[in-house]
Formats: C-alpha cells, sequence, structure tokens
C-alpha cells in the first residue's frame, strides 16, 4: 500500500506533521530495573546456627517470602542462605531488608528482633568489638565481659530494656540493634562498662537517659 | 727698807687696814717692790722691768699690773719644779727632809696664795692690794723663816700638818666656791673654831675672812718647806684634818648655806650663841630642816612644835611619795616588760573568773545524780535526739526503675505498640511502674482500712491515695482541652520543677574573663588528673592465661 506519507508531506506540507503520542511508561519493577536481572543476596551461616536455623526455618521463610516477596533458600552445600529477587518484588530495598533481617538472625538476634527490621526502615544493626574500646587481654577481657553481661545478664537486660535495643555480645564482638540514637545510647553504656564504671554509674545515667527518651513521645 | 718694810706691816694691826693711811700705802709699796726685786732672778722669762715702778703717782692698778707680768710666767715654772721635785721625793724612801731647794716651792705656795687673793676680786683695790700684798709678805716671811727655822730633814708635825692643810685647804676652798655658784652642800673643813661667822656675811667673804685667818694662823705656825715633809704630812694626816672636829660640823654646814637663816631657837651651844648674836639682824625668814639641827634641838621644842614638826616631815614625805614615779601596781595598764621579773606572783591579784569553778564532788551530789538517773528511767523518759521531719518541698518525683529482666516482648513488638499509642489506637499507661505492684498495694490498704474500723475505737477516715503522677512539660491547655479555645504559653511545670539549678548560674555569655580562665583551669586539671591515672593504669601486669 502506498504510503500516504509522501502525498501527506506533499500535501501537508505547510502543516506540520502531527507529533507522536508522548509514550506513558508505567513504573519499573525492580528486576526491570536492573535491566531485567535478578538480585541475589547471599548470607554465610555460622556452624552453630545450623540447628536453630533449621528449627525457625518456617518462621524465617514465611515473612520473607510471603510479605517481602523476595525468594529464599538455603544452600546446605555452601552453607548459606540465599535470597533472589522475584518478578513481583515491590522494591528494591525489600531485598535488602531480608537480607539484613538474615543476617541479624546470623548474629545471635532473637527472630521476633530481628523481625523489627523487617518492618521498620530505620533500624540498623551495629557491631564492634571490645579490642576496639580498649585492649584487655586474659582476665581483664574476661572480666570485662562479665560487667558487660552482669550477673545473669540483668545489665544487658537493663541497658535493653532501657534504650530499646538488642544486644549480642558474642565473645569479643558486640552487636546492638536498634534505631540510631537508641544504638548510640547502647553503644555508650557499653563502652563505659568495658573501660571500667561499675555498674551502678551505668544505671543512673540510663535512667537520665531514658527518662529523656521517653518524655519525648 | 723693803724687809724693814714687811716686818712693820706684819706687825700692824688688822684693823688698821680698814681705813687708808699713807704710811701704810708707803710701806706696802717698798714691801712690794722688795719682793718684786727679789723674785725677779726666779722668773725664766725676764720681764722688761727690772724693779717695780711702785712711788706715790703709780696708781694700785698699775702697781698690779706690773706685779702680774711677773708672776705669770713664773707659776708654771714654779709648778713644773715641785712636781718633779714630788716625784723625786717620792722614789726615795720615808727620809727626812732632804737637802733639796725649798724656794720653787714656797714660791709655788706663795702663787697660789697670790691667785687665791687674785680670785677672791676684792672690792676695795687699795684694801685688796694690801692685802695681797700683806699675803706676799706673810708668803714671803713664811719662806724666808722657814729657811731660816728649819734644818733640812727636821719635822715638825704641827707645822708639817699647817702646811698640807694650807694646800688642801686651798683647794677645798675652791670646790666651795663651786659649789655655792651651783646650790650644792659644801663641805667646809673645819679650820678654826674661833672664828666662825655665819649669816651675816656672804659666803665669799667668810671665806675670805677664813682664809686671812689662815694667813694669820700660819704665820705663827712656821712649817718645813723640803719635799721630803710632804710625804710625812701625809703619812701624819688625821681624819680631823680633812673634816674637823664633829660638834661643829652643823654649825658650819648652817653656815654654809646659800640662804639667810633666821633661827629663832634658843641657842644652849656656844657657837650657836654667836650665831643668833649674828642673825639678829638678819631679817628674812627661813625655816631649815637640817637633820643635825633637828638632831640637836628636838629636846628643846615644846609639844606643838614637836607636832607641827612631825606633821610637816610627814607632808614632806607624801610630796616626796608623789613626785617620785609610781610603783607598777598603781601605774594602770602594765605588761610584763613594764614590771620586774615574776613581781606578779608576789601581788595578790584580783581578776574575774568567766569559768564555773569544778563542782565538788560529795556523796550527798552522787546520791542525787543517781536518783534523776533512776526516775528518768523509770518514767522512759531520755532526752534522745529526734529527727527533725524534712518537709516534702515538691511531690516525689518518680523514678524510673530499671527492668533487670528479660523483656518479654520482642523488639518489633515493642515498636509496634509504640505506633499503636503515636497512632491512638491503643492507650498508654502514664506512670511506668510495675502493675502488680500498684494492685497489691491497693488491695493491702482496703483491707489495713477494714481492720483498722474493726479494731479502733475512735473514727479513722479512709486514707487519701496519693496519685503519684507524672507531670510532663507539656503545655497546661494541651492536656486540659481537647479542643483549646485559647493557645497558652504556659506550662504545667513551674520553672523549678524543669531545672533546679545550685549556685550561681551563668549563661555563656554572662561569664566573665576571670571565670571563663577558672573554667578552662579546670578542665585543663581534670583532664592532666584523668591522663595522668590513665598514664598510672596503663603499665599494669597481666597475667596472661591464654598468651592474649
Amino acid at each position: 500500500m502506498e504510503l500516504p506519507s509522501s502525498s501527506a508531506m506533499e500535501t501537508d506540507a505547510n502543516v506540520p506533521p502531527a507529533a507522536p503520542p508522548k509514550p506513558l511508561f508505567q513504573a519499573l519493577k525492580p528486576h526491570e530495573m536492573s535491566d531485567g536481572k535478578v538480585q541475589f543476596r547471599k548470607i554465610p551461616v555460622p556452624s552453630h546456627l545450623f540447628a536453630p536455623l533449621k528449627r525457625n526455618w518456617m518462621e524465617i521463610y514465611t515473612p520473607i517470602y510471603e510479605q517481602m516477596k523476595v525468594d529464599i533458600r538455603m544452600n546446605l552445600k555452601a552453607r548459606r542462605v540465599e535470597l533472589k529477587t522475584r518478578q513481583d518484588t515491590p522494591d528494591v530495598s525489600h531485598l535488602q531488608k531480608c537480607a539484613d533481617f538474615v543476617h541479624a538472625f546470623m548474629l545471635g538476634f532473637d527472630l521476633c528482633d530481628a523481625l523489627a527490621l523487617l518492618r521498620l526502615d530505620d533500624l540498623y544493626v551495629d557491631s564492634f568489638e571490645i579490642k576496639d574500646v580498649k585492649t584487655l587481654r586474659g582476665e581483664h577481657l574476661s572480666r570485662a565481659i562479665g560487667r558487660l553481661s552482669g550477673k545473669g545478664g540483668k545489665t544487658k537486660f537493663a541497658i535493653e530494656n532501657s534504650t530499646r535495643t538488642r544486644i549480642v555480645i558474642a565473645d569479643t564482638k558486640i552487636h546492638i540493634l536498634g534505631s540510631f540514637v537508641n544504638i548510640k545510647v547502647a553503644r555508650d553504656s557499653l563502652c563505659s562498662l568495658i573501660l571500667g564504671s561499675p555498674a551502678g554509674k551505668v544505671y543512673s545515667k540510663l535512667r537520665a537517659v531514658s527518662a529523656r527518651i521517653a518524655e519525648r513521645f | 727698807m723693803g724687809e724693814e718694810a714687811l716686818n712693820r706691816l706684819r706687825t700692824t694691826e688688822p684693823v688698821a687696814y680698814l681705813a687708808p693711811s699713807p704710811e701704810l700705802s708707803s710701806l706696802t709699796r717698798a714691801a712690794s717692790g722688795h719682793l718684786y726685786s727679789s723674785l725677779l732672778p726666779f722668773c725664766p722669762s725676764k720681764p722688761p722691768l727690772d724693779h717695780l715702778l711702785s712711788d706715790q703717782s703709780f696708781d694700785a692698778e698699775q702697781i698690779w699690773s706690773q706685779i702680774d707680768l711677773l708672776s705669770k710666767p713664773l707659776l708654771p715654772f714654779l709648778r713644773r719644779q715641785l712636781s718633779r721635785l714630788e716625784k723625786e721625793s717620792k722614789l726615795q724612801s720615808s727620809l727626812p727632809g732632804k737637802p733639796l731647794k725649798s724656794t720653787g716651792k714656797t714660791k709655788k705656795d706663795e702663787e697660789e696664795e697670790e691667785d687665791n687673793d687674785e680670785e677672791l676680786g676684792l672690792g676695795d683695790e687699795e684694801e685688796g692690794d694690801e692685802e695681797e700684798d700683806d699675803g706676799e709678805e706673810f708668803e714671803d716671811k713664811d719662806e724666808e723663816e722657814g729657811e731660816d727655822e728649819k734644818g733640812e730633814g727636821e719635822v715638825k708635825d704641827k707645822a708639817v700638818e699647817d702646811k698640807f692643810l694650807k694646800i688642801k685647804e686651798l683647794e677645798k676652798f675652791l670646790e666651795d666656791g663651786e659649789a655655792e655658784e651651783y646650790g650644792l652642800p659644801t663641805q667646809k673643813k673645819k679650820i678654826d673654831q674661833d672664828y666662825q661667822d655665819n649669816g651675816n656675811e656672804t659666803d665669799q667673804d667668810k671665806e675670805d675672812d677664813d682664809d686671812d685667818e689662815e694667813d694669820a694662823l700660819d704665820i705663827g705656825n712656821l712649817g718645813d718647806d723640803s719635799e721630803g715633809e710632804l710625804e710625812e704630812e701625809m703619812e701624819n694626816a688625821r681624819y680631823e684634818d680633812f673634816f674637823g672636829r664633829q660638834s661643829n660640823k652643823g654649825a658650819q654646814k648652817k653656815s654654809s648655806r646659800k640662804k639667810v637663816k633666821f633661827d629663832d631657837r634658843p641657842q644652849i651651844n656656844e657657837i650657836e650663841y654667836e650665831e643668833t648674836d649674828d642673825e639678829i639682824e638678819n631679817k628674812e625668814i627661813e625655816y631649815q630642816e637640817n637633820d643635825d639641827e633637828t638632831e640637836n634641838n628636838k629636846k628643846n621644842m615644846s609639844t606643838h612644835e614637836k607636832e607641827v614638826a612631825k606633821l610637816r616631815s610627814k607632808i614632806e614625805d607624801m610630796e616626796r611619795a608623789n613626785l617620785e614615779p609610781k610603783s607598777w601596781t598603781m601605774i594602770g595598764e602594765v605588761t610584763a616588760a613594764k614590771r620586774p621579773v615574776n613581781s606578779a606572783l608576789e601581788v595578790d591579784l584580783d581578776f574575774e573568773h568567766n569559768v564555773r569553778p569544778a563542782p565538788v564532788i560529795t556523796e550527798e551530789v552522787t546520791a542525787s545524780l543517781e536518783e534523776l538517773i533512776k526516775k528518768r528511767i523509770i518514767d522512759g523518759q531520755f532526752d534522745d535526739v529526734q529527727r527533725a521531719p524534712s518537709l516534702p518541698s515538691k511531690a516525689p518525683r518518680e523514678l524510673k526503675e530499671l527492668d533487670e529482666n528479660k523483656s518479654k516482648q520482642g523488639l518489633a513488638e515493642i515498636y509496634e505498640e509504640e505506633y499503636a499509642q503515636k497512632a491512638g489506637l491503643a492507650t498508654a499507661p502514664i506512670s511506668v511502674s510495675d502493675e502488680l505492684k500498684k494492685e497489691a498495694e491497693m488491695l493491702f490498704k482496703k483491707i489495713c482500712l477494714k481492720l483498722d474500723a474493726l479494731s479502733h475505737f475512735h473514727f479513722a477516715p479512709k486514707p487519701i491515695i496519693e496519685d503519684m503522677s507524672i507531670q510532663a512539660n507539656v503545655p497546661a491547655l494541651a492536656m486540659e482541652e481537647i479542643a483549646p479555645i485559647a493557645v497558652s504559653d504556659a506550662a504545667m511545670l513551674a520553672p523549678e520543677e524543669i531545672f533546679e539549678g545550685k549556685g550561681d548560674v551563668k549563661d555563656e555569655k554572662e561569664l566573665t574573663g576571670a571565670d571563663r580562665k577558672r573554667r578552662r583551669a579546670n578542665k585543663k586539671r581534670r583532664f592532666k588528673a584523668e591522663s595522668a591515672k590513665r598514664a598510672a593504669k596503663k603499665p599494669r601486669p597481666t597475667t596472661d592465661a591464654n598468651g592474649q
């Protein structure tokens, strides 16, 4: 068929040709954003967490798969948990959140605590070592760890409760889960404990701080 | 001719000198001329005149000056001679008068006499001249006679004495003159009893008389002029030579007073008799308190006079005491430096005791104390210290208790709750204290109330349960009304409840330079202390259990 364009062009030499309609694109899907590539996250599993992971697998799997719309699988041979975006993953950050969640679990946090990571945006995990604060060796180190935990863990719980954070003391590594401000407060308390201040002193400071924090809301 | 004149002058009565007579005048001129020429060869430096010009035409003053010209160089020469001779005589042992020339000494005596005469300052020149000449004459006579009479080595105590006295007397006379000038009591040596002239004449006149008397006496007593005898004079000197006899001492003293005295007491003593005779003419009345006199006259006084005398002496004593400086006890404020050492120990001091004296413990006192103790124990009334109740200034601020147990909710749940509260989906509890505790407390109070109502007779109202609440520093009206009609800036809490500042709270801008410096210094100090502590802490011995 003859293209009427030429004739149109000939006939419509005076009138400019109609612009093509503006393209209306839909929002890119996450996997399309990365040019249709699938994103992965791989989280290694420490050996002592195999059993807990196995036990809690369904509780981990369910929110990730159902609510976050991220694929998750356990690679036993490589001993890691792998996460993958699906096509209907709404946001790229979901993958990261799930990765963080699993990572938190791997660090030792409770599931219910780690779940907060999934739900809230502004929760972070901060890790540091005792040797970052003060070089301690041998018995001093042991004593410092003891100071941090307190008798039956009461000091740690006191800090957790007053600052709304969760603390994991893994030998010489300390992980704190919470919002940025709370992490800071908890970290200060822990550092002062490491440096040698008695628990009572830390408590009094905590009281003051927590009262202030509570007053804000 | 001159000697003859001298002799004649010597023999004339002293009274004749009182009236001027040409004969005496011519005699004296001749005598003086003779003396002059006899003394001339001994003078070391020759005076201009060979012989004395003593004609009638010459004045007494002129004659005097001529004599003076001669005597002035002569005197020192004689003195030197005398001292030399004295030394020589001392070297020698007590030998009788050596065959030494005595001329020098006599000359010296003469010159001394002349000096004395000069010092006397006699009124009538002519008379004085005559007297002086007399003195010279006498001295010359003495000299001559001494030379004639005394062999060398011959000692006459009387003569020696007199010689000795003469010298001494001259000295004393000089001292007396000085003393009278300055009003000091004089010590007049007793010379002669016979001539006691007392209040009538002036002292000088009297002393002149004494001198003249001496001269008169000396004529009688011719002494040896040898140097050796001087020593013996010294040895044989007696107390009476110096101080005269005691009985006349008082009279002498009295006579030596400068003031003219009037003595109206009855005179028994021979001397005093003479005094009264002399003093009747005296008009001045001055009572004297001479100790010697009072001693002499006490038995003669009447009772009244005695009393008066006693009173007077008392008055004098008191006046004297008043004039003296007071003893340290009467001065007033006295420091330790102003009083003698340990003097306060001897005086009975009286001062206030501000401390109650310690009680004397007796059996009765002990018994009373024990009774008191027993009574108190029975009553149970011990004076115990009771703690003062502290008033609560404000409602007790709620202390948030730290939960030391593992939180039952997970972090997610906590945030969930928080979100729900914020969104208003769920009510949040105001206080953070334990719910169970409160519940238990409420229950217990109820029970107590019921039990109290059962057990007590009197009515006990329901206890007021105070609700402890947190008051947040939130705008007041925001709490009260949902829909605020008006918006107010007033806050629920008073400023003190927000912040209770102690001390002077200064803003950053209000700090002065000194404050800033102080703050910085404190900070530095703290930092230094901390760093020092840290440095001290660092080298700690760490036992390596794991080799870490």
